[in-house]
């Protein structure tokens, strides 16, 4: 183990500073405020640190190491030319307050980004604010609920949302204040129009939903539930955690959506960084755009003296709009994140659809591979498809049901035999309307081979006793992890005083 | 030609194998009248050497600091990030990993991220902390949210907190967006002329839910009244404290004053500037909060062999989890951030803070003394001591003297009328670590220069 708080070297520093401009006995502070104990932090040299976070690098999963199917997040390759572009001085040492004429860079790759953005979705405005998925749908619901309040229908104090729902959906919404109607989803997490007729009224704000859904299905009935929605007066809103499914082959706007956010680091590949940061745009229709938060870029031709600091013919400019909600975070969002899907963005061009065709080939093809597999193996058995359906969009879900019922095999046990075969395993028990779930998302950036071999190393897994498979994983660096001792023991920073 | 995709040119061997013709089969599920049919109205694909061209000539049109002087900071400081900071987060088991819900393949972003917490905890005097939000705003947002959770119950003033009225105008926006869903009302606390915090005004805030405060202030002052908040609100009433980590290297810790949640900008640790974001958002608290706050939090474990692992802990406060009744919605947070923050706190350790706060605060002391010998300029809060910023109050407009100083190549700091209207002559200067003596005197000769032009320069 190389644990950080037992180095404990001599004063020196890891990086050595250039001395103060003034010796430390010339700075005055209140009494009250002069620090007098300095924090036990460890002391590191720098080939120390250098090795520590190496060592903690190696003991770590990421789609640079292998195959990383977790449905639902999106784990594609990170191309590195976008990491390069993020460290140039144009981006990392900016100061979001500088003015504009210092930013026109900056500015013009937002306001391309707005544009792509839009005319992939099918919207009329777009924000580049909420730095992720969740701060998107919350800054949307907001937009929504300043809209309605504009128009004064301050009866509309519920939002819908499906019991398959991302768990972000009904948080957000709540956050803003709303209550939460959940409705039950048909077989195949499919919308049930007629759960969502009995609720509907003028009491409703907004539905939320995404489309593929959870299972990786389409969601054929968007358009009626629309209408519906619509018919009540209310909004429709589009979470496009799934949108890397969809892209250049139909879009929110065509389905009757009124405002989606979208996961840069899912659909336009931001490094996911164990665990952010992400981006999360919102792109909304004409009669919310007066509602958004800032950054919002315009542009117009520009003026006489302005050619010094301008990249085009055109002069950028933040554009706070009217009613804006205000800001969902201080600054102009995850700008360095927005430079980095820009990038991706530029490698695809209008080849973004190529990205979602190759994704949902990907996904059909595993998930094609996975029941060839186990029937060559004689263990078709143990699992069936999720949904009951021809074509899966980006992501499908299989239910390990039968295993647990015939041999005693969990999805989870399932999922540790493959850390043990080198793989991140799939996403496990969501959604819950399929039990035992996993739920493959591999990708557009896996080669054939790799879906192949996966799928045969899936099956291997399956044929593996099934106590034996309790027992996994045993090559990883540590084992099966104890979570209830975790939370029954806390012990949420370095114990100091147990040395 | 794209060629991020392996499976291009076997597309068709791959439908056939699936006994699909075309991959318009596997779009056959989308109603007709919902198709897009024309191709998407963008450029053509670019080579990575070309995107590489096109970056360098937008992004090399902006104004980098490094490449000017710069005094601007307001909540966003330009400061030295050592080398291997940025060599080793990039390292692609860092960088292309997600939130670790498989710990047994986590063990090393676990690890980091529970030693970023004890980190974090000993900064700033509290027993526990999270492992980053967005950013200083929503962190300061959610912990409103989060002492009206933990003390409403007992509250005479139900509902209600109270924030500094020197908060910038658009972290208050912020917090009104993140309270008002609540029916959190946000009360204004007065400050004196001085700058400090009026502490008479505070006893107004007593059988509240909480008391947001920042030290440094947004006039960058160092305020000793703030340690005498908590006799006065008492315990059950959160006093939370905005900081500036950096300046706790010499300042005393808030946990050590009362501070029950602190939180702040974590960016100064670990992060470049990068136009605001990604930074990350540091939230801490004292136990009574544990079960109601938001964001992930790692625990230390055992495996099944009673080994030392490390996993996600708490979780039942989650969206995930919990669904609308979750602490937060937060997701996705700012992970890879807090990891740059972790590695530059480790190369620091205690006595590199303690230089690091020494190198800000000396370099701000200098800058008030010359700026203060320029004649016609004041410095309204000269008596207090400050941390990074100061505010300097011009004949003219703030406006005006920052254009005249962009003229001369120099960001002359931040025009506080932005925040406070009735303020149309103040500006705010910022030094930080990077600030040299010699700048200092540059920005003092040119406003002093300014200061005698009869004209403005707009």
């Amino acid at each position: 183990m190389s644990r950080l708080f037992d180095f404990a070297g001599g004063t020196g520093m890891g990086y050595s500073q250039p001395e103060p401009l003034l010796p430390k006995t010339s700075i005055a502070l209140p009494p009250s405020l002069s620090r007098k104990e300095l924090p036990r932090w460890p002391r590191l040299s720098e080939p120390e640190m250098v090795r520590h976070y190496t060592w903690l690098s190696r003991r770590n999963f990421g789609i640079d190491t292998g195959f990383y199917p977790l449905g639902s997040c999106t784990m594609k390759h990170n191309p590195r030319v976008n990491e390069v572009i993020a460290q140039l001085p144009g981006i990392a040492d900016i100061h979001p307050h500088q003015p504009e004429h210092h930013l026109q860079g900056l500015l013009s790759i937002f306001h391309e980004m707005q544009h792509m953005l839009a005319v992939c979705s099918g919207m009329d405005a777009v924000t580049l604010q909420p730095v992720a998925g969740a701060q998107g749908e919350f800054t949307a619901v907001r937009c929504v609920q300043e809209y309605f309040r504009s128009r004064g229908e301050t009866q509309r104090t519920k939002v819908i949302v499906p019991d398959s729902a991302h768990g972000t959906n009904p948080a957000s919404a709540a956050m803003a204040g709303y209550d939460i109607i959940e409705i039950p989803s048909l077989a195949n997490g499919r919308i049930d129009l007629d759960a969502l007729k009995a609720v509907i009224d003028d009491t409703v704000a907004l539905m939320m939903i995404t489309n593929p859904n959870t299972l990786g299905l389409f969601e054929t009935d968007i358009p009626e539930a629309a209408e519906i929605v619509h018919a009540a007066g209310g909004q429709m809103y589009y979470d496009g955690a799934n949108f890397n499914a969809i892209l250049g082959r139909t879009s929110p706007g065509l389905m009757g959506f009124d405002a989606v956010h979208f996961n840069l680091h899912k659909t336009f590949s931001q490094p996911h960084g164990g665990g952010g940061p992400g981006s999360g745009p919102i792109g909304v229709k004409s009669h919310l755009a007066e509602f958004l938060p800032s950054p919002i870029v315009k542009k117009r031709p520009i003026s006489s003296g302005e050619e010094q600091f301008a990249v085009d013919d055109m002069w950028y400019s933040w554009y706070v709009p009217r009613n804006t909600i205000g800001k969902v975070q201080q600054w102009h969002g995850n700008a360095g994140a927005v430079v980095r899907c820009w990038a991706y963005y530029r490698r695809y061009g209008y080849g973004l659809k190529d990205m979602s065709e190759h994704a949902v080939l990907n996904a059909n093809y595993l998930r094609h591979a996975l029941h060839r597999e186990a029937e060559l193996a004689g263990v078709s058995h143990m699992f069936v498809d999720g949904a009951d359906a021809k074509v899966a969009k980006h992501e499908f879900t299989l239910s390990l049901q039968p295993a647990k019922e015939s041999v005693g095999v969990s999805a989870m046990d399932v999922a540790k035999g493959l850390l043990d075969m080198g793989y991140m395993a799939p996403t496990v028990y969501f959604p819950l309307v399929v039990p035992e779930c996993m739920m493959f998302e591999p990708t557009e950036t896996e080669s054939r081979d790799t879906l192949d071999k996966f799928a045969k190393d899936f099956v291997k897994v399956l044929q593996i006793d099934a106590e034996t498979l309790h027992e996994a994983p045993i090559t990883t660096p540590v084992r099966r992890v104890d979570e209830v001792y975790a939370a029954r023991n806390l012990c949420l920073k370095h114990p100091f005083d147990e040395e | 030609m794209v060629d991020q995709l392996p499976n291009r040119g076997l597309e068709l061997e791959m439908l056939q194998e699936m006994g699909f013709s075309s991959i318009d089969d596997l779009f056959s599920d989308l109603p007709e009248h919902v198709r897009m049919n024309e191709p998407l109205p963008l450029p053509p694909p670019q080579s990575e050497e070309e995107i590489i061209a096109d970056a360098k000539r937008l992004l090399g049109a902006n104004r980098a600091m490094g490449d000017v002087v710069s005094f601007i900071g307001a909540g966003i400081y330009r400061n030295y990030v050592p080398s291997s900071v940025f060599q080793l987060v990039t390292r692609g088991e860092f960088l292309t990993s997600y939130t670790p819900y498989q710990p047994e393949v986590s063990q090393g972003m676990l690890q980091a991220m529970w030693e970023f917490q004890t980190l974090i905890s000993e900064l700033v005097g509290l027993p526990i902390a999270n492992l980053s939000l967005y950013d200083g705003s929503t962190a300061a947002a959610e912990a409103l949210t989060c002492a009206v959770r933990v003390h409403n119950r007992k509250a005479t003033q139900k509902d209600t907190v109270y924030v500094s009225e020197l908060v910038p105008p658009d972290r208050m926006s912020v917090m009104y967006n993140y309270c008002q869903g609540a029916g959190i009302t946000l009360k204004i606390l007065k400050h004196n002329a001085d700058g400090t915090l009026d502490l008479a005004a505070v006893q107004g805030a007593e059988g509240s839910c909480g008391v947001y405060v920042e030290q440094p202030n947004p006039l960058g002052i160092l305020d000793g009244g703030l340690t005498q908040i908590k006799e006065i609100i008492g315990q059950n009433t959160a006093l939370v404290v905005g900081i500036q980590p950096v300046s706790l290297g010499l300042v005393e810790a808030p946990g050590n004053y009362g501070a029950d949640i602190v939180v702040g900008e974590g960016q100064p640790l670990g992060s470049p500037p990068t136009g605001g974001g990604p930074i990350y958002g540091i939230f801490a608290c004292s136990t009574p909060y544990l079960r109601l706050m938001p964001g992930r939090i790692v625990g230390r474990s055992i495996d099944v062999d009673g080994k030392e692992a490390y996993c996600l802990t708490l979780s039942t406060r989650e969206q995930h989890i919990r669904r609308h009744r979750a602490t937060s919605n937060i997701c996705t947070n700012e992970t890879l951030i807090a990891l740059m923050g972790a590695m530059h706190m480790s190369l620091l350790g205690p006595e590199g803070l303690e230089h690091l706060a020494t190198r800000n605060m000396a370099a701000c002391v200098i800058a008030k003394q010359k700026l203060s010998e320029i004649s016609g300029i004041s410095l309204p809060h000269i008596a207090s001591s400050h941390f990074n910023e100061f505010v300097v109050e011009l004949p003219k407009s703030a406006a005006d003297c920052l254009n005249y100083l962009d003229s001369v190549g120099i960001i002359g700091g931040f025009d506080l009328s932005r925040w406070y209207p009735n303020h149309s002559n103040w500006l705010l200067v910022s030094v930080t670590d990077q600030t040299k003596a010699a700048e200092i005197e540059l920005l003092a000769a040119h406003i002093a220069v300014w200061s005698t032009l009869k004209e403005a320069v707009m």
